[in-house]
């Protein structure tokens, strides 16, 4: 209530910004956190489905652990989104755009696929989400001039990944 | 004074969180002391507003100490301590934000 009120007030008049930051001046920037999240986004639709086919009575056990995948879900795509929000509005400077062009239209399709995956149970939605931000992790080793490799993630769900060949 | 903020960013994390609102007392502090652990907002030459934790205080400069919690925290560890002319207010109320 409170707080859906300073909302409204941030909307129409604008609240200041008290940076809590530490990219700014620090210049850690990651998209692995952002692939990590959406795996488990993954992860997450794939135990929901390993639950439901299990079938059995909708017990509290039952729901209990649908409710948990379901918050963790929620969770880790808004996470992915918003560590792909600070990199692309922080990190990258139009030089990096100009080599990728297709940035601005990637990212925003990230949003929507993060959005997509909160909203349903869709696995394929869910693994297009892991794929656009491997591909935004595709941009971002290449701004940073760092070759990058492709292997499966070493545990469940075992994606294919875009990773720093350091 | 108060004075409605909010937070950017994550070393506060997981206390304060990106988009959590807070309410700050803004100065005189000698009504409102500021004290280890009180979490103020001042004014960062470069960054602009940030918002920390007083891990110390050096009374006799009118000096604070500023941390965050998380290892990566921009904090006096690197750039000193904040001077009480940069310091804004204290935070007197935090308004979580709630999960979706």
């Amino acid at each position: 209530m409170i707080f859906k009120l300073f909302e409204s007030l941030d909307r129409h008049f604008g609240v200041e910004r008290a940076s809590a930051h530490c990219d700014i001046p620090c210049g850690i920037y990651d998209p692995s956190g952002a692939q990590i999240a959406a795996l488990t986004v993954v992860r997450m639709v794939d135990l929901m489905a390993e639950l439901e086919a299990k079938g059995g009575p909708k017990d509290p056990a039952y729901l209990n652990s649908m409710a948990r995948y379901v918050a963790v879900k929620e969770e880790h795509a808004e996470k992915a989104k918003a560590e792909v929000r600070v990199i692309w509005g922080d990190f990258l400077k139009p030089t990096n755009v100009e080599k990728f062009t297709e940035t601005h239209e990637l990212v925003h399709k990230i949003m929507l696929l993060g959005s997509k995956s909160r909203q349903t149970a869709d696995r394929e939605t869910a693994v297009q989400f892991v794929e656009a931000i491997n591909q935004f992790a595709q941009v971002f080793w290449d701004a940073k001039k760092i070759k990058t490799k492709v292997a499966k993630a070493p545990y469940a769900p075992a994606l294919e990944m875009v990773y720093p060949d350091l | 004074m108060l004075r409605l903020m909010r937070v950017t960013g994550s070393s506060l994390s997981p206390e304060y969180q990106e988009g959590d609102f807070v309410v700050i007392a803004t100065i005189p502090f000698f009504l409102n002391r500021i004290q280890v652990g009180d979490v103020v907002v001042f004014r960062h030459p470069e960054v602009g507003l940030m918002i920390k934790r007083v891990s110390g205080i050096l009374e006799t400069e009118k000096q604070y100490l500023v941390s965050g919690t998380q290892p990566y925290s921009v904090d006096s560890a690197r750039f000193g301590p904040v001077s009480s002319d940069a310091l804004i207010g204290k935070v007197i109320w935090h308004i979580v934000k709630p999960a979706r």
